[in-house]
């Protein structure tokens, strides 16, 4: 099995991008409600990783 | 009138609660059985062919991004409360991948590396692999149970 090393920000990415997929095809009826919900998840996870990204910069300053 | 409406809503709402009787489990069993030994299989065999496989694509890259990221796969350990549920919670998770998860040890392709942050990164998505193929069970027993379109 070939080795991976991805840094913090790729693996969430890849984290969040998978969960919005899966998140929006289990849990919506119609294939645009899964799209805007997928879109709309990926979107919070990435307004949340880097909120929360400046805010841990900002507390370890 | 107002409360009328209000009731008719309340009503409205209760009867979206209701799910339809359990069909017997020789129709939902094999479909939650086939779920979750092979991700996506089950909604295979009820023809959603491409919830399938994008299910089944989730789980699969999921898990070999945890496999190549050297993540360890959790055995049952007890001792302190909080051991025993990381581990034991953990194992049901990887177990949950279903044939990817004996494959995996049939075949020894998990190699826990050193620990680090990518080693760690990796056991999560090994166990989240799981809970996409747990979410994707559930899914296709509602459709299996009418309970779903």
């Amino acid at each position: 099995m070939p080795k991976m090393t991805l840094n913090h920000f790729e693996a969430t990415l890849i984290f969040a991008l998978l969960i919005s997929i899966v998140l929006g095809v289990v849990t919506k009826r119609t294939d645009q409600e899964r799209l805007q919900y997928g879109i709309k998840s990926f979107g919070y996870f990435l307004l949340t990783v880097f909120g929360l990204g400046w805010l841990m910069y900002f507390g370890h300053r | 009138m107002l409360s009328l409406k209000t009731g008719m809503s309340k009503a409205k709402k209760e009867e979206k609660h209701v799910y339809p009787p359990l069909p017997p489990a020789g129709k939902w069993l094999p479909v939650v059985a086939v779920s979750w030994l092979v991700p996506g299989a089950g909604h295979f065999m009820l023809k959603r062919t491409y919830r399938g496989a994008i299910l089944a694509g989730s789980v699969l890259v999921m898990f070999l991004l945890g496999l190549m990221m050297r993540g360890y796969m959790f055995e049952p350990m007890s001792g302190d409360l909080l051991t025993t549920i990381i581990y034991t919670g953990g194992f049901i998770g990887n177990m949950a991948t279903g044939v990817l998860y004996f494959m995996t040890k049939w075949f020894g392709y998990n190699q826990p590396d050193i620990a680090g942050h990518t080693v760690d990164y990796g056991t999560k998505f090994l166990v989240a692999a799981g809970l996409f193929n747990v979410l994707a069970i559930v899914d296709a027993f509602e459709i299996a149970t009418g309970r779903k379109d």
